[in-house]
């Protein structure tokens, strides 16, 4: 696959780690949408159902309105299968397990790096 | 002091600030993102990370100054800042937000306050070192800023 063409949603809240994993993402040459809570992270993707959906979501755990957990569920409920990946400080195994539940498919610690986004677009084979 | 000086200088200091754990890799994946379209990237992340971390510790003192306790705030507001710190490598920052984090969970306020003043002093050691840095690092110019990575 052309990684130019790759779609990613970020879904942060925090301006600073939404700067650095921007510049991740663009390193990578990937494309990148944002949302900055899980309730516009929701809308976003169920924009897009059907046609252009989204290759990989890397979504943040505490955000304002609908945190990365629920957005996870209902994502899911919609019946969207794209890789999610959580990118959160927070990464005590209960935080990692409470992720997994929701229906995510991995978990990172934060900060993103060119490392881990190698990593995970190499798990999803999206490298 | 001339460019030479000058360059001595900000790589003496710049290895002090990991010599002396006060930033970690995270900081030199910041400045492996930095090239000639963002030239500044760096003191950009840097800057967002200066100015979000005062009001977030001072949205914790007021908020630990409150009765009844809310660690669950205290909890909130000391993960943006642990995610803030991690994102320019302020391990220092990062290690007592999580010693924080541990006290908010046991509501231990007495743990809490302490975890405070900690990160406060390891806060301003740190803001005063990366703005004598980046100030000297306008002094030898954009092109430096483009390419110094690593050294």
């Amino acid at each position: 696959m052309d990684r130019r063409r790759i779609r990613v949603l970020l879904v942060e809240d925090e301006e600073i780690n939404r700067v650095v994993a921007r510049a991740v993402l663009r390193a990578a040459g990937v494309e990148a949408d944002e949302a900055e809570n899980g309730a516009e992270a929701v809308r976003r993707v169920r924009e897009r159902v059907g046609a252009g959906a989204y290759d990989l979501i890397l979504t943040d755990k505490q955000m304002p309105v609908m945190d990365g957990h629920e957005a996870t569920r209902q994502i899911r409920a919609m019946g969207v299968t794209t890789p999610i990946v959580a990118v959160s400080s927070d990464s005590l195994p209960s935080d990692v397990q409470a992720f997994i539940t929701a229906g995510a498919d991995d978990f990172m610690p934060k900060p993103l790096t060119k490392e881990k986004l190698g990593c995970i677009l190499s798990k999803f084979g999206l490298a | 002091m001339d460019y030479s000086n000058l360059r001595r200088q900000i790589t003496f200091m710049k290895k002090s600030f990991f010599d002396q754990g006060y930033l970690d890799e995270q900081f030199h994946q910041l400045e492996e993102l930095q090239d000639e379209s963002s030239p500044n990237f760096v003191e950009e992340v840097v800057v967002l990370f200066l100015k979000d971390s005062p009001r977030l510790l001072s949205n914790i003192e007021q908020t630990i100054g409150k009765y009844p306790q809310d660690f669950y705030r205290l909890d909130s507001l000391v993960h943006q800042l642990k995610g803030s710190g991690s994102s320019i490598g302020a391990v220092r920052m990062k290690n007592e937000c999580s010693v924080f984090k541990a006290h908010c969970n046991d509501r231990n306020l007495e743990g809490c306050r302490r975890s405070l003043q900690k990160m406060k002093r390891e806060h301003a050691t740190l803001k005063q070192k990366l703005e004598s840095y980046f100030q000297l690092l306008r002094q030898v110019g954009p092109r430096e800023h483009a390419v110094n990575s690593r050294n």
